[in-house]
């Protein structure tokens, strides 16, 4: 009921009672034995009723007040009978009545039904008894509507109340039943101390199997798997001493036998006299199966880190170690516990800050992967190193994988190939050499031939003139293939002056192509010497020059080596005027193996190593071409080279 | 009437011991320095042999062997190769192009008159 109605109602009620109790102690012509105390008593009556008006609307609601009001109105009212003299016994017992009806009434139109009929009644009885014609007659006339009006008072007293607590506990109630229905997790109610199950949720329904009515006034130990009793037992005696208990290693039984693994909280719950425990149990089995998946995967995980044969580090941003694989620990030859919390580059690199070179440096700079090669000459090793970045959830650096690939053997293999090549290339140089000495070779032996026939002086002299200068082409010749054989020696890194490279490379590639009319225009600048490995560079040049002269076979034209500084590196370009790469090819010519030269002609290796020994020393290598028009390879070598 | 021989060699030395020699047997020498000069030559005059250089600027000895067989006009005229590719492929590819007769530098005369003897004192053409 609404709070507006409520104060309405109570003020009119209690405003109809002042009336009726006023008329019954003025009207009454009983005995008045105190006329002043009794007007006394009406104006405070009409007083406390003015009061109530100025009390704010919500206090109505409160039950609170309807205590003191009825107190307050009864002992009013009672006291007005007193003075009036005129009630008669039998009055005070319907005033009793009245207050008996209402107070077990639960509705109120019985009540004044009731209370209508007891009015009625007594109307009746007093009529009968013929008390209704007297003098008296008002004060007795008077008493039909005094049990009526107090009726409807008490009654709507006494139902307010009882009306306001049920709907209190219905609402509750159903705000429990809500959150014990729909919780997720299962339920289930025991009586205190049976340990007997009173009540379950649908969770436990669904997640046991059992239907709520076969579970009911089970034993709770019942519902366990029965090789864990002892456990149960255990657990409930712990419940029983503290009120409360926390187990996640037992498992219930559900109806098919199988087992539910359950995390348990039992806890003690008083309500009023009676008490009960309330368990409540998550279901484990699919965490457990998630725990497993995740064990099985971190497992799989280890096992793939420790099984890679090169060293793997896990470094945090500060280069601190704290995670490594079997492979380092093997490799190092100390316990896990010897490396974590070490700085890496003292460990790894026995440095005392981190290496130049290091790309863990630039993951951690630019949360990007990184790699490098360090030559570690205390150890003979190279090693490559690969840094990869781990990031957390906001996006920030975590950690940095170290991946440290021993490439000495490589490297090894990669020289070798290299040497390798540098023969063959001798081996087809050497015959372009041969055929350039067999031709003044020709010539010596025929003058020389004709010479020993002829008995001309002049004639003679003039066959041992062609017969030397054969022999000083020869000779030149030889000196060429003597200055390229002491650049190919396998050399160690050294600075090298890329100018006086190609000087070399040209004069020995022109004893082998000395007939292709070539024009070859220098335009060197003075430039930086890199730190390199002489032949392996002169092996650039030579390669690439040859390729230039043969693509001018017959051909002729230029052929243009410059050279030019850069803000960090060197640049060469060799260009001529040649035949030209197809565009097809362009993207093979470094391949190994590949070339279009016929069998015997060509070992397809040239480009291709040229581009090992380029990229080897970090450089990098162009080409343009157009086919019948010429080719153009750029090379750029860094000038800043920092080997560990 | 003399015999008229062609000597193609981009080496001056050569053709001038060769012609030394040549001119003793009783031939008539001509001269070409590379390969298109012996073409030109070999198109103005009627030849005997052809003493043919592989290596040689402009056109080498294979293309001028390859287009003197393929010439009816000269297409039996003997052709002595005269180089210093001296491998086994290359001596095939001469025989296979139609060559007569392979001589290596350096070669001593000896090895020349031997090989004018077969290509110019026998019946050369039908080898």
């Amino acid at each position: 009921m609404e709070d507006q109605d409520r104060k309405k109602v109570i003020l009119t009620l209690r405003w109809t009672a002042i009336i009726v109790t006023s008329y019954l102690i003025l009207f009454g012509r009983g005995r008045v034995t105190d006329l002043q105390l009794s007007h006394l008593l009406i104006a405070v009556y009409l007083l406390s009723n003015v009061l109530l008006t100025f009390v704010p609307k919500k206090w109505f609601s409160n039950t609170k007040l309807f205590y003191p009001l009825v107190l307050f109105d009864t002992g009013i009212v009672s006291f007005g009978m007193y003075l009036s003299e005129k009630m008669t016994t039998d009055f005070y017992l319907v005033f009793f009545l009245i207050i008996i009806f209402a107070s077990i009434s639960r509705n109120f139109k019985m009540l004044m039904v009731i209370g209508g009929i007891t009015a009625l009644l007594y109307g009746i009885l007093l009529y009968s008894w013929g008390l209704l014609i007297t003098e008296d007659s008002s004060s007795y006339t008077l008493r039909i509507p005094f049990i009526f009006i107090m009726t409807a008072f008490y009654g709507y007293i006494v139902q307010t109340l009882t009306k306001e607590k049920r709907q209190e506990l219905t609402i509750s109630e159903d705000k429990y039943r809500g959150l014990f229905e729909n919780a997720n997790d299962g339920i289930i109610l025991l009586r205190n101390p049976q340990l007997i199950v009173v009540d379950v949720n649908r969770e436990v329904e669904k997640a046991m199997g059992y239907t709520k009515g076969e579970l009911l006034q089970r034993e709770v130990f019942d519902l366990f798997v029965p090789e864990e009793m002892e456990e149960s037992r255990d657990y409930f005696k712990e419940v029983t001493e503290k009120g409360e208990g926390r187990a996640d290693c037992l498992s219930l039984m559900k109806k098919d036998g199988s087992l539910l693994e359950v995390d348990l909280s039992t806890k003690r719950i008083d309500l009023g006299d009676e008490s009960f425990y309330q368990i409540i149990f998550r279901d484990l089995t699919e965490q457990r199966r998630l725990e497993k998946k995740i064990r099985q995967s971190k497992r799989n995980l280890e096992a793939i880190f420790d099984g890679i044969r090169d060293q793997l580090s896990i470094q945090t941003p500060d280069y601190q170690i704290f995670r490594v694989n079997r492979a380092i620990i093997e490799n190092y030859k100390l316990t896990y516990k010897e490396l974590f919390g070490r700085k890496c580059y003292e460990v790894y690199f026995q440095r005392t800050l981190p290496c130049e070179k290091c790309p863990i440096s630039v993951t951690i700079e630019t949360k990007q992967p990184a790699s490098s090669i360090m030559k570690l000459s205390e150890r003979d090793t190279t090693l490559q190193i690969f840094s990869y970045p781990i990031l957390d959830e906001k996006g920030e650096l975590a950690s940095v994988i170290e991946y440290m690939k021993d490439i000495t053997e490589e490297q090894r293999l990669h020289e070798q190939l290299i040497q390798s090549e540098k023969l063959a290339g001798i081996g087809i140089l050497a015959s372009g050499v041969a055929h350039e000495i067999n031709n003044p070779l020709s010539g010596i032996i025929g003058m020389a031939e004709i010479a020993l026939e002829e008995e001309d002086p002049s004639k003679i002299r003039s066959y041992l003139t062609d017969i030397i200068n054969c022999s000083e082409r020869i000779s030149e010749i030889v000196r060429g293939l003597k200055s390229y054989s002491r650049a190919a020696k396998k050399g160690e890194l050294g600075l090298v002056d890329i100018n006086e490279v190609l000087e070399e490379s040209l004069k020995m590639v022109r004893l082998a192509t000395k007939k292709t009319p070539v024009e070859v225009i220098k335009k060197f600048q003075s430039i930086e010497k890199i730190q390199a490995n002489m032949g392996e560079i002169q092996q650039v040049f030579t390669n690439l020059i040859t390729n230039a002269f043969q693509a001018m076979d017959g051909k002729g034209g230029n052929l243009v080596l410059s050279t030019r500084s850069l803000k960090d590196s060197v640049e060469v370009k060799v260009s001529d005027h040649g035949v030209g790469i197809p565009q097809k090819y362009l993207n093979q010519i470094f391949d190994p193996f590949f070339t279009t030269k016929n069998p015997g002609e060509g070992t397809g290796l040239g480009l291709n190593i040229v581009y090992r020994i380029v990229t080897k020393y970090e450089g990098t290598i162009d080409v343009e071409s157009k086919e019948q028009v010429g080719t153009t390879f750029t090379i750029k070598f860094p000038t800043r080279r920092v080997e560990v | 009437m003399k015999r008229k021989v062609l000597i193609a060699d981009d080496e001056e030395v050569i053709r001038k011991f060769l012609r030394i020699h040549l001119d003793k047997l009783g031939y008539e020498v001509m001269e070409a320095a590379d390969g298109e000069q012996a073409i030109e030559q070999l198109g103005k005059d009627d030849f005997d042999l052809l003493i043919c250089d592989i290596m040689m600027p402009k056109k080498d000895g294979w293309e001028v062997i390859k287009e003197v067989k393929s010439n009816p006009k000269t297409k039996n005229l003997p052709v002595i190769v005269l180089t210093a590719k001296n491998e086994d492929p290359d001596m095939f590819k001469g025989y296979d192009l139609g060559a007569n007769y392979y001589i290596t530098k350096p070669f001593t005369k000896g090895q020349l008159l031997y090989g004018l003897k077969l290509m110019l004192e026998e019946p050369a053409s039908s080898l």
